[in-house]
């Protein structure tokens, strides 16, 4: 894998939200790369810090609250947290472009779905299409994500949730980014949905060899789209791998093991799910050692006083001294 | 479209039949006749009489009531005014003409100041010259508009004398009557347009107009300014109808012969036709500015133009 380009290499990250009264700690230490037309899942419960780690990525924290406190992100090379103002207006949307949750408010409500696609292409103008070229580009567009063109002059009220999805697809890509991020693209659909929505910006991206940063707290997408993962908890990474590594690897965080064990199985014999008992530690108030800590079952004295070191198992990381625990559903 | 303009027409009609039936209805029962007031309380009761019986208002309320609707309505006819003894459309033509000059030119400026100066403080949210913009605004809202035409006056007019102080001969003698009226409306369209504007770029889209890699220009010009600008432009329009009723303290402080002053001075006189006729007249006026204010809609928000395709009734 080492041979391949590094597309995107995100190191030692750290986010934080800074307001009068306290410090949010969202994202810690965040380090991972991803490889031109690979995907990368990134894992964990709401609160981990991973649509902060994507908006850090993309230059677009809130600029009065969020600080970058360390690290930096290169993408092909050059750091993007270095970069001026007009250069990431250059980058976003062309380069890099991000799908977000929530196709029902992702889109303006007053303009019409073809122009808004037409927009990210006028933008990022750099073949200088005409108008009646940039028209054709969006039809082209429409149809690859299953959209007829004729609807390209509605507006989105007048688009199903689904179909919404689709356009904020098409305006992602219409640029051919080389870097797709897409935060939780299905969480806001229903079931059928989510699967067209999925096999189609898997079918994109082997397309256009795009690479994609796939955000979610479904590990169901995750073992169906991804190439690499990412468990992110409390703002850390406390295990990243190869597929293989995350879901068959014998050695696990604690809490990657508690994230299988909180998902309903077909195949095991019909019992009780193992919820992770408790609660994310406050993100205000991190603790000094294993932010995990608190709901570990394998907790010993040093995991609540120190950090642990990341044990590196052939690229497989995990942030745990007693790393190695098998899988919750496995144990007996 | 056209089906929803013709239904909201003749909505107008019942709406102005009630305006005009309460208005006579207050007018009639407030004591005091035309006969009395216009000959003087010493005149000769059989004067006085004569004059009632001519002007109609011996007869029965709901007689008058109707006799003036249906010359209103059949011969276009406002009645009679019972100071001049002449046609109450006639001053309806006059003074309204200084009105209207006074609230379009009041609107204009009221736009361009509470408009520009409301997108400036969102977008420059918790900056000095955002948080100098909002307390201007609340000083000027807070300002009694006699007193802030008084004080232009002193200023401008007497210590400068570069503007007349009142009268409505030019254009100059309506800069500072204009600047009363609307600086102090400015003040809340600033205070509108800054939080229309702050709630509006907090949406999801407006994200992904930046992931899109929009520049903060195109972002506010294209994206926000039209998803913020339903509340605005509904403010504008009722204030821009209601100040059609004549801004009463700039036309009083200026002595402009506006609809204003007309209306007062025919409500002390008890001048029934005159009052009942601008009342009238400046209700149909009023309907027709919110009328056009919806349709205005249609064109900021396809949703609200949908609507309106099928009749005014939402599509479920």
């Amino acid at each position: 894998m080492s041979d391949e380009k590094k597309l995107l290499e995100v190191k030692d990250l750290s986010i934080a939200y800074q307001t009068d009264l306290e410090t949010v700690h969202a994202v810690n230490h965040v380090t991972f790369s991803l490889n031109q037309g690979e995907t990368l899942g990134l894992v964990g419960e709401t609160g981990a810090g991973k649509t902060t780690t994507a908006l850090g990525i993309m230059g677009l924290l809130p600029k009065r609250t969020a600080k970058i406190t360390s690290g930096n992100v290169y993408y092909e090379g050059k750091d993007l947290l270095q970069c001026g103002k007009k250069e990431m207006l250059g980058i976003r949307g062309s380069s890099i472009s991000m799908i977000f949750q929530d196709p029902m408010t992702a889109l303006n409500p007053v303009l019409c779905v073809g122009d808004q696609i037409a927009e990210t292409l006028q933008l990022h103008n750099a073949k200088h299409l005409t108008r009646e070229e940039i028209e054709a580009k969006v039809d082209e567009t429409l149809e690859l994500v299953g959209i007829p063109k004729e609807r390209k002059k509605e507006y989105p009220y007048q688009f199903s949730g689904g179909m919404r999805q689709r356009v904020v697809i098409a305006m992602a890509l219409i640029n051919d980014p080389s870097l797709l991020i897409a935060d939780e693209p299905t969480t806001a659909l229903d079931v059928t949905i989510q699967a067209q929505i999925l096999s189609m910006i898997c079918e994109l991206q082997r397309k256009y060899k795009t690479a994609v940063m796939m955000i979610t707290h479904d590990l169901g997408i995750v073992a169906e789209t991804c190439d690499k993962v990412a468990v992110m908890y409390a703002g850390e990474i406390v295990e990243y791998g190869t597929l293989e590594d995350i879901f068959t690897g014998d050695r696990h965080h604690p809490y990657t093991v508690g994230l299988f064990g909180s998902i309903p199985s077909l195949t095991r014999s019909a019992r009780r799910l193992q919820p992770i008992e408790g609660l994310m530690p406050d993100p205000t108030q991190l603790p000094e050692g294993c932010a995990f800590a608190e709901r570990c079952r394998y907790c010993q004295e040093i995991c609540r006083t120190t950090k642990a070191p990341v044990q590196n198992d052939h690229g497989h990381l995990v942030r745990c001294y007693f790393e190695g625990q098998p899988f919750a559903g496995e144990e007996d | 479209m056209t089906k929803f303009v013709v239904k909201r027409i003749l909505y107008m009609i019942p709406v102005l039949f009630g305006v005009a039936f309460l208005v006579f209805a207050i007018l009639s029962l407030t004591p005091g006749d035309p006969g009395t007031i216009i000959l003087g309380v010493t005149a000769k009761p059989e004067n006085i009489a004569a004059l009632n019986h001519e002007f109609g208002f011996d007869q029965p309320f709901l007689i008058r009531f109707f006799t003036y609707m249906k010359n209103l309505v059949l011969h276009q006819d406002m009645g009679i005014s019972y100071q001049y003894r002449r046609n109450v459309w006639t001053f309806i033509a006059e003074a309204f003409p200084y009105t209207l000059l006074l609230a379009v030119l009041s609107m204009i400026v009221q736009s361009i100041l509470g408009v520009s100066l409301g997108i400036f403080s969102a977008v420059r949210q918790y900056s000095t010259l955002d948080r100098i913009c909002v307390v201007v605004a609340l000083v000027f809202a807070s300002i009694p508009g006699f007193w802030l035409g008084l004080m232009l006056i002193m200023f401008f007019s007497i210590r400068l004398k570069l503007l007349p102080v009142f009268g409505a001969e030019s254009l100059a003698h309506f800069v500072l009557p204009t600047l009363t009226v609307s600086l102090t409306s400015a003040a809340g369209t600033l205070r509108l347009t800054r939080s229309a504007m702050l709630e509006t770029i907090r949406q999801e889209y407006i994200r992904t107009a930046q992931a899109k890699g929009a520049s903060e220009r195109v972002i506010i010009w294209k994206h926000a300014l039209r998803n913020a600008m339903i509340p605005v432009v509904t403010s504008l329009g009722t204030g821009f109808g209601a100040s059609l009723g004549g801004a009463i303290i700039a036309e009083t402080v200026f002595s402009i012969p506006g609809m204003g002053r007309l209306m007062v001075n025919a409500i002390n006189q008890k001048d029934i036709p005159m009052v009942m006729g601008a009342t009238l007249f400046l209700a149909f006026i009023f309907s027709m500015i919110v009328l056009l204010v919806d349709i205005l809609y249609a064109f900021i928000d396809p949703r609200i133009k949908e609507k309106y395709k099928n009749g005014g009734r939402h599509r479920e």
